[in-house]
């Protein structure tokens, strides 16, 4: 039996290094938040006389611009394409639109003259709509035409943004009750609500550190925080209680079979516990890194936040929940002397 | 404990094995097609295809609609412009949730100066029912008094008034120079063809009158003339340009009287020009609203729809009515003045009442529609299209192919380590994968990128009930037990720790479902599904394969169950 509770100041060291670090990280440099969150422009074009290219192709063409961040792009109607980007500058914005042109239609470089007129959209808004557009002089040959540039606002919207904060709030307390009343009959030596509470902690623990990574990646790789993000944090959110329940649930069954010190009993369900949590993080982790390698450019982040989280999940569970729960019984004990 | 006889067991896994093909042609209708058609190619025959039934995807999967509403924002101070659009934002995604249209983007956009919100619904068939639905959306406002002299009018509306009276002017002294050409008993033949106002009908005769009846411009003028003139100028009052004729006069000093004809061209004054807005927009509407009900008068017993707003549309109301002691604050829906009650003293517990002359169906009518958003603003559809996928469809191809060999490294890993539980563990897997893809095709739930990941931890779940298990069930080999009464004893100390994980993710699910709506919704809802299902897949069939697998001579291959042969086996009965 390897002895692992005996080595948790190790763990502690670790998880508040990380935990330390990843704060650090959120307060100096935050999330670099997606147009889900900030709102940004919205962007539709045309392709006339021209096969609409493909919403990779058109991704690839963008790719040079690296700073435009992360760009939503969407087929509308038939010929048309919705891009929609953060907020950006006039230059930016005809960046965008040379990009678009050198890429499918370079032709209309000869013969187009940018200008800031307003342009009539057609079967939108009724012309009176202040667009920067683009007029094609010439009116025949394949072409870009800009339909319209607006601005946006973010499509989470306060009411789930507050709504999802309360949900969370009142997760974290049913879970702390619910624990509690699943281990009510383990009054000894620990008792139940102590379980829920250091559940919750593992958890702070994971999402904290799945969080901090994310501001790193978001200030050197321009990862973006965007709804699929909000998803895989939920994800972890419910790995996380329920990788650690399943190791709580061993403490609990052992001591109702076995007489002895709180520790030694912790210490062995840990390690009855610990081929199960590795065997089952491994198979969700191959899934994942299946989708992270191969996957679609859009969904890669979000495997990479959910194998962030699974493996700090399966790390808390087996080194940080259940040493905590030792540690809480010695500090009990040392002041009841 | 005790389990049912091994026959009933072997019925109930052909039963489960016979309901996941079905399943399963369901899920992938092709793999039923496909020989059916080679079938009937080479038979002859007319075997008909399964039915089929596609999956519910979401925008960001299959696209949908694209629909823009423009923002009515013309009543509301600019200050409270992003608040009141945001409001109709909130609105309109709630409206659609509770419509169940699963997972909109609902945003605000600023198309030069107007103010819309973008609307995208997965899927195109219910769209109009959408759109009629968010058209029905009322917009609720409470309204306070206009202070007059804050209504101006602007430099372009005061020059519009200047022509407007002018071209008056220029017909009344055209009017006054044929007066003055007619003979005078045609004068009420002329006031009847050009007169403006009631009396034209009547030759612009007027009653007579005292002094003190007419407005000042017009009795000066009229007592000046005597009997039998017509006034040479237009004589100018409020309601406009008038020309005078005197029929005739009686009495003297205080009770004389005046008997006149007149021919009225109308002017128009600021106010008539720009109706007054009787009541403005206080910040307070439909956006603050926490809940309405319908309710009696306890007094009359007449119904009424009783409102109770947030807090901040509490704090908000508190104010208004403070500012509005003894004077009315309106209740407007859809623009209309529904209540138009006096505030007595402060309102300050945030709740309200309609009581408006309701029959009772209305009142339960208005409440509802109420309950379900009511807008501060007024929009109007601008535009509507058909919009493609968010993700593009090479991405979600190739996020399906990585899915499903992550999902193949799953099946050898478990293959190799846990041998033969582990391939009817596999099977299990793929019953639950099948059984959760029918429910979602089934109960029209629809998938998103947020839904998979809902679906994704729960195969990772149910994954880890399928090793709970055998992890146990290689602790109870290590202690000697017998296949049989080893399968047993894994699943029944593995139940612990697989209900207890399960249910608190359960309860996660629920509250998220409950309180949050798109995508967070979503997630909690394949989520849920996906443990339920897991449950009974890692608890049921699992161990209905095993135990119908593990009998006779399987028992003693050990090596099917990576087990070694250190201890001695009991005889089997």
């Amino acid at each position: 039996m390897l002895s692992i509770i005996a080595k948790r100041k190790y763990y502690y060291t670790f998880s508040l290094a990380c935990v330390v670090t990843a704060v650090v990280f959120l307060i100096i440099w935050g999330f670099k938040m997606g147009i889900d969150f900030t709102g940004g422009s919205l962007m539709e074009v045309s392709f006339q006389e021209t096969a609409r290219p493909s919403v990779q192709e058109i991704s690839g063409a963008l790719t040079d611009l690296s700073n435009l961040g992360e760009v939503t792009i969407q087929p509308i109607g038939e010929n048309n394409i919705i891009l929609r980007f953060r907020n950006v500058t006039e230059i930016e914005h005809q960046e965008v639109l040379d990009k678009l042109i050198e890429q499918f239609t370079p032709g209309q470089r000869l013969d187009i003259k940018t200008t800031t007129t307003p342009v009539q959209i057609e079967g939108l808004v009724s012309g009176e709509a202040n667009v920067t557009g683009i007029k094609a002089e010439k009116a025949a040959g394949a072409r870009i035409i800009e339909e319209r540039f607006d601005s946006i606002g973010p499509t989470v919207g306060q009411e789930l943004k507050t709504k999802s904060f309360y949900a969370v709030i009142i997760v974290i307390i049913a879970i702390i009750a619910f624990i509690a009343w699943s281990f009510r009959k383990v009054g000894r030596p620990v008792s139940s609500w102590k379980y829920g509470v250091t559940a919750i902690i593992a958890l702070v623990h994971d999402v904290t550190i799945t969080c901090g990574i994310f501001a790193l990646l978001g200030h050197f790789y321009n990862v973006e925080i965007n709804t699929p993000f909000i998803a895989a944090l939920l994800t972890v959110l419910g790995y996380s209680v329920n990788d650690t329940i399943v190791v709580f649930d061993r403490i609990r069954e052992n001591l109702h079979r076995h007489q002895g010190d709180f520790e030694e009993i912790v210490n062995m369900s840990v390690n009855q516990t610990m081929i199960r949590s590795v065997n089952t993080s491994l198979t969700v982790m191959l899934t994942l890194l299946a989708i992270f390698l191969f996957g679609g450019e859009t969904i890669r982040y979000f495997a990479l936040t959910l194998m962030v989280g699974v493996f700090f999940g399966t790390y808390s569970s087996i080194f940080v929940a259940s040493s905590l729960l030792v540690t809480w019984q010695n500090l009990v004990k040392k002041f009841a002397k | 404990m005790k389990f049912s006889s091994l026959a009933k067991i072997r019925l109930g896994v052909l039963g489960v094995l016979i309901i996941a093909i079905f399943a399963g042609f369901l899920v992938y209708p092709i793999a039923f097609d496909r020989p059916m058609d080679w079938l009937n190619s080479k038979l002859g025959l007319a075997l008909p295809h399964y039915w089929q039934l596609p999956f519910h995807l979401g925008l960001d999967l299959q696209g949908g609609t694209h629909l823009v509403y423009k923002a009515d924002i013309s009543q509301v101070p600019e200050a409270d412009i992003n608040d009141a659009v945001a409001g109709v934002r909130d609105v309109i995604e709630r409206r659609i949730n509770v419509f169940g249209v699963a997972e909109p983007v609902v945003q605000t956009g600023k198309s030069g100066d107007q103010w819309q919100v973008i609307v995208e619904l997965a899927g195109v068939k219910d769209v109009n029912q959408a759109i009629k639905m968010i058209g029905e959306t009322p917009l609720l406002e409470f309204k306070e008094q206009a202070d007059p002299s804050t209504q101006t009018l602007t430099a372009d509306e005061q020059k519009q008034l200047d022509e407007f009276n002018a071209a008056a002017k220029k017909k009344a002294e055209d009017i006054l120079k044929e007066v003055l050409k007619t003979p005078l008993v045609q004068f009420g033949d002329l006031a009847e063809k050009y007169s403006e106002d009631g009396s034209a009908a009547g030759g612009g005769s007027l009653d007579w009158a005292k002094q003190g009846i007419f407005v000042a411009e017009f009795e000066q003028a009229a007592f000046a003339l005597k009997k039998g003139q017509v006034t040479k100028q237009l004589v100018k009052t409020q309601f406009g340009y008038h020309i005078i004729y005197k029929e005739d006069e009686r009495g003297e000093g205080d009770s004389q009287e005046v008997k006149a004809s007149h021919i009225l061209i109308k002017t128009k004054t600021a106010a008539e020009f720009k109706p007054q807005e009787q009541f403005v927009y206080t910040g307070l509407t439909g956006k603050q609203l926490k809940r309405s009900q319908v309710q009696f008068d306890p007094n009359t017993q007449v119904p009424e729809v009783s409102l109770e707003f947030n807090d901040e549309g509490k704090d908000l109301f508190a104010e208004i009515t403070k500012k509005n002691v003894n004077k009315i604050v309106g209740i407007f829906l859809d623009g209309e003045p529904i209540s138009l009650p006096k505030v007595n003293e402060p309102i300050l517990d945030g709740k309200a009442v309609i009581s408006g002359s309701f029959t009772l169906p209305e009142a339960k009518l208005l409440a509802q529609r109420l309950n379900a958003g009511a807008l501060p603003v007024p929009i109007e559809l601008i535009a509507q299209q058909t919009v493609g996928a968010t993700l593009g469809n090479d991405s979600v191809q190739k996020s399906l192919f990585a899915g499903l060999l992550g999902l193949l490294a799953v099946v050898v890993f478990m293959l190799l380590y846990y041998r033969l539980p582990g391939l009817l563990s596999v099977i299990a897997l793929l019953i639950y994968s099948v059984l959760a893809l029918t429910i979602f095709k089934i109960f029209g739930i629809t998938l998103t990128l947020a839904g998979i990941a809902g679906f994704i931890l729960s195969l990772g779940i149910a994954v880890d009930a399928n090793v709970l298990v055998f992890e146990r069930l290689k602790e109870e080999f290590r202690a000697g037990r017998p296949l049989s009464s080893a399968i047993d004893e894994a699943f029944k100390r593995a139940w612990p720790s697989i209900r207890d994980g399960n249910a608190s993710t359960l309860i996660t699910c629920i509250i998220l479902f409950w309180f949050t709506s798109s995508m967070v919704k979503g997630f909690a809802l394949t989520l849920s599904i996906g443990i339920l299902v897991s449950i009974f897949t890692a608890m049921v069939v699992t161990r209905g394969l095993l135990k119908t697998i593990a009998v006779g001579r399987v028992q003693n291959w050990y090596f099917l169950f990576n087990r070694k042969k250190v201890v001695e086996q009991k005889p089997q009965s």
